[in-house]
């Protein structure tokens, strides 16, 4: 499946890349595509395009805080988790799309 | 021919110490006799003693009359009608309570130790653990006979040979003693000799048949109700003094039988006590004094100035002290913290022994950079100096790292005694800063006193505006000895090292012109009496008045260098007073034009190749620092506990670089543009995220709150924050919203806030697991702990933290850091990933 991502959370330090980088792990593992999108201390990083949203077969979103342009997201098939989830059982959140 | 003046008390508190002080205030300035009388009483008093207003014991609605004659009686008797209706009535309002500071919030580390943890107010800082001595309230032994005196005479002769004896003894003691030690024998001697003390005593005996420990009892009571009943803070105080001087009295004539609540400490002792006199304070043996507690102290208590002077950590304000158990138990005095610690348990001793290996750790790092010569990066040399307010601190300022006294205040020589020091006095005070410097330079300033610093021997009128009034250099002609005393005394030390002699509030090259000559003439005085002094000491000038910095070129031609006191130059400058702090955002110093005004300062003194240097506040924090390098100027000088932080931060700067930063600011619009500016230049300042200092490789932490404390600690030790408890509580208020331990046995706490001066990263490895409330629910091994500034946007350490959080979810990076166990490797492992 393709896949892409929004990860957010309070700080912006550390569990947002953490989580980032624990979907994209997880998803090479289970052999989806996926893109993620980091919105944390540093701003918006690898951000993703409206087209890149309406391609892809779900939403992903590990936020613990509201997120910037959420609007691209409006007609999606949105996964909503905390951003602890993306940490503990990556692979849950994945099955959720089945 | 005598005035008369009526009046009936208005005030619900009569005359108690304060209305006293007021009246006194008024009609001290006058030649005239005034005489209080309180009819009902029918008690006199001079109206100039405040003590013996107090002693009439005027209430609410008594009938009494104020009698005034002298050759200025009707200016005096004017000025009194004229306070007695407009002022009087208002002049007992009940005072603001005293601002406390908010307590600091406790490490989580302690305030889960399991100890009984008293809050209360730092007074003298630092931390001290000992078994609790307690010390009584006043009291003079039971065993003493208070009355039934027959040869009533007799007995006051006994009890007035004893004020007299005393009287001698505070004489030699004063011989002896010195600095704040001999200030405070001068003030007890004052009480033995006060007039209306000594009626009090004679009183007793002679007409109530007391015995003199009977009438001491009495006396002591009597001054100590009326003083403490005042709202003044430091009448009160004057209460412990008079217990002294009772003390002293009663050993004079009873001898060892008067010693029973003497203390004697035997090993480390924090002492608690309501109030200690200073007499009782000096009598400990401080090599085992390690805290003191007090129920009430304030900042001008003579124990305070004592217990400061010694270094011994000192809290007040515990609520309900004397009703605290303490049993000779073992107790800590955290001062820092605002806390008294007692039930310790094993949790709380770890906690200090923490503590104490941070505080120590934090001083040998300092003592190492204190050692070395201060310059910039590139070897521009800038002295670092200390700023000094008594000859006492000077050895301590050297140790600190300072390379000079960039500034002896000395106006506590001065403050609070009845007479100002003698030339031999000053000449020891000044030798003895001189001797701690032992061959390098030290800057005494003169005398800076004005009507909001009361002299009593000055008699300075009160002034509507003191800062703009009759101060500093603008009294000396009207105090012309006691201004040359002070120069001569100067002239006689510069022969003992090398001294520079600098004038406050100088404005304009008259007054330059007027000091210049007077330090000439008494140089020439010195030798035609052959006395020893240095010809070349020089001269110069504070640049506080905006006007000096615009006369910098003809200031130059009477003077040989200049400190810019930023303080005062900025209340000045901004025309706003620096004691009200909603006028905060104008006392920014930060404010473009008053950066344009240092540059101005600073390129001048450089013109005329004179010295210019900064000693006001300004000059102790390291923020400051770049633009003050760009500057040019020749010397910084601060507090003593700044300077090795001053060192080691000039030693990062580069001065080309600084120069350019404060070219940017002096074009800067706004405070806050410069803000951002100085922001932006300190994050390329070359510190990096993560060093070998800041690897431990054998943590011995045992519970979360341990470890989280003991990689704060790091950073305090290697002085990248200067306020542990503001991060500690930054990172538990990140981890309460939840958890950092995402698992395989690692955490990564982390906070954004300012209290961290640099962006760092400490690195644990801990000795044995730690419970973390982990997502996997397994303990802790490996702990990576990030301080972060907070900074608009992103930058390139926040890059490089990014990367690390994404490369600690990869299995063979851990697998790498729990292998390594080298701490210079560790760090490699992760610098490679930047």
């Amino acid at each position: 499946m393709n896949f892409v991502a929004v990860t957010a959370c309070p700080t912006g330090i550390a569990h947002t890349y953490m989580a980032a980088a624990q979907l994209e792990k997880t998803a090479k593992k289970l052999g989806h595509t996926i893109k993620v999108e980091t919105q944390g201390a540093m701003g918006i990083q690898n951000e993703l395009t409206q087209a890149e949203v309406d391609a892809a077969d779900a939403v992903i979103l590990a936020t613990d805080i509201a997120i910037e342009q959420e609007e691209r997201f409006a007609n999606a098939r949105k996964i909503q988790v905390p951003v602890q989830a993306a940490l503990k059982d990556p692979e849950a959140i994945f099955a959720q799309a089945k | 021919m005598a005035l008369e003046q009526e009046f009936v008390c208005p005030l619900p508190s009569g005359i108690h110490a304060r209305p006293a002080s007021a009246l006194e205030e008024v009609v001290r300035h006058f030649s005239s006799a005034v005489t209080l009388f309180n009819r009902r009483t029918q008690r006199a008093a001079n109206g100039k003693s405040i003590l013996a207003m107090v002693g009439t014991d005027v209430r609410m609605g008594d009938s009494c009359v104020f009698t005034v004659s002298g050759p200025d009686e009707h200016e005096a008797m004017a000025g009194l009608r004229a306070f007695l209706r407009d002022k009087f009535p208002h002049c007992d309002a009940p005072l603001t309570a005293t601002k406390t500071e908010a307590a600091t919030p406790l490490s989580p580390c302690l305030r889960d130790a399991g100890a009984t943890i008293y809050r209360g107010q730092r007074v003298v800082p630092g931390i001290g653990r000992g078994r609790v001595v307690p010390f009584g309230k006043f009291s003079i032994p039971p065993s003493l006979p208070r009355h039934g005196v027959t040869d009533t005479e007799m007995e006051w002769q006994r009890l007035e040979a004893a004020l007299e004896k005393l009287n001698a003894t505070y004489l030699q003691r004063l011989g002896r003693t010195k600095h704040i030690e001999a200030e405070l024998v001068k003030v007890h001697q004052s009480i033995a000799r006060d007039v209306d003390f000594r009626t009090s005593l004679r009183e007793a005996v002679i007409t109530r048949q007391r015995t003199a420990a009977g009438a001491i009892e009495e006396a002591e009571l009597h001054f100590s109700n009326l003083l403490a009943a005042s709202g003044n803070e430091m009448l009160r105080e004057r209460a412990l003094d008079i217990q002294d001087v009772c003390l002293q009295l009663l050993g004079e004539i009873y001898g060892e039988a008067a010693k029973s609540a003497e203390v004697k400490l035997t090993a480390d002792a924090v002492v608690v006590a309501e109030a200690l006199t200073p007499g009782q304070f000096l009598a400990l043996d401080r090599k085992f004094l390690k805290g003191l507690v007090l129920a009430r102290a304030g900042g001008t208590s003579h124990t305070v100035i004592l217990a400061r002077s010694f270094n011994i950590p000192t809290l007040a304000g515990v609520t309900n002290l004397s009703t605290i158990q303490f049993d000779h138990q073992e107790i800590v005095v955290d001062a820092d913290a605002g806390a008294l610690v007692t039930n310790l348990t094993d949790a709380a001793r770890r906690y200090y022994t923490l503590e104490e290996r941070r505080i120590t750790g934090r001083r040998a790092r300092l003592g190492k950079l204190a050692a070395r010569d201060a310059a910039t990066e590139d070897g521009q040399r800038i002295e670092i100096a200390a700023n000094i307010s008594t000859a006492g601190e000077a050895a301590g300022a050297f140790d600190s790292g300072a390379e000079g006294v960039g500034l002896f205040r000395t106006e506590m020589l001065f403050l609070d005694r009845p007479t100002p020091p003698d030339e031999s006095e000053q000449v020891e005070s000044y030798q003895a800063v001189l001797a701690a410097a032992n061959g390098r330079p030290v800057v005494i300033r003169t005398l800076d006193v004005g009507g909001d610093k009361p002299l009593a021997y000055l008699n300075l009128p009160a002034e509507e505006n003191p800062f703009l009034g009759r101060r500093a250099v603008r009294i000396y002609p009207e105090f012309e000895a006691l201004f040359r005393t002070q120069i001569r005394a100067l002239v006689r030390a510069s022969a003992n090292g090398k001294l520079s002699v600098m004038i406050p509030m100088i404005a304009t090259v008259d007054e330059a012109r007027w000091v210049k000559n007077i330090v000439v003439e008494e140089q020439k005085k010195c030798a035609a009496e052959n006395i020893a002094f240095d010809p070349a000491m020089s001269v110069g000038a504070m640049i506080e008045v905006p006007a000096a910095a615009l006369a910098m070129a003809a200031l130059s031609q009477e003077l040989d260098f200049f400190s810019i006191g930023s303080n005062d130059l900025l209340q000045y400058f901004m025309a706003a007073d620096r004691m009200n702090t909603q006028l905060a955002t104008l006392l920014n110093p930060l404010q473009p034009a008053f950066l344009r005004l240092l540059k101005l300062i600073a390129d001048a003194a450089r013109a005329q190749q004179k010295e210019i240097s900064l000693c006001g506040e300004m000059g102790g924090q390291v923020r400051f620092l770049p633009l003050l390098a760009g500057l040019g100027l020749n010397k910084i000088s601060a507090a003593a506990p700044s300077v090795a932080g001053l060192k080691a931060e000039l030693a990062r700067l580069n001065q080309p670089k600084c120069q350019q930063l404060l070219e940017a600011a002096l074009n800067c619009a706004t405070a806050d543009d410069v803000s951002a500016l100085l922001e932006q230049f300190s994050a390329q300042v070359n510190v990096p995220l993560l060093e070998t200092d800041l690897v431990m490789i054998d943590c011995d932490a045992t519970t979360k709150a341990e470890v989280i404390k003991q990689a704060v600690d790091r950073l305090f030790v290697m002085g990248r924050t200067d306020d542990s408890p503001a991060v500690e509580d930054a990172v538990w208020r990140r981890e309460a919203t939840y958890s950092t331990g995402f698992g395989h046995g690692f955490a990564i706490p982390h906070c954004q806030t300012n209290a961290v001066r640099f962006n760092s990263l400490v690195l644990l490895k801990l000795k044995s697991p730690v419970e973390w409330n982990s997502l996997d629910g397994q303990p802790v091994r490996v702990v990576i702990l990030l301080g972060i500034r907070a900074a608009k946007g992103g930058n390139a350490h926040m890059q490089v933290l990014a990367k690390l959080a994404r490369q600690i979810m990869d299995d063979d990076f851990r697998a790498e850091l729990e292998r390594e166990t080298d701490p210079d490797r560790l760090c490699a492992v992760v610098q490679k990933i930047f």
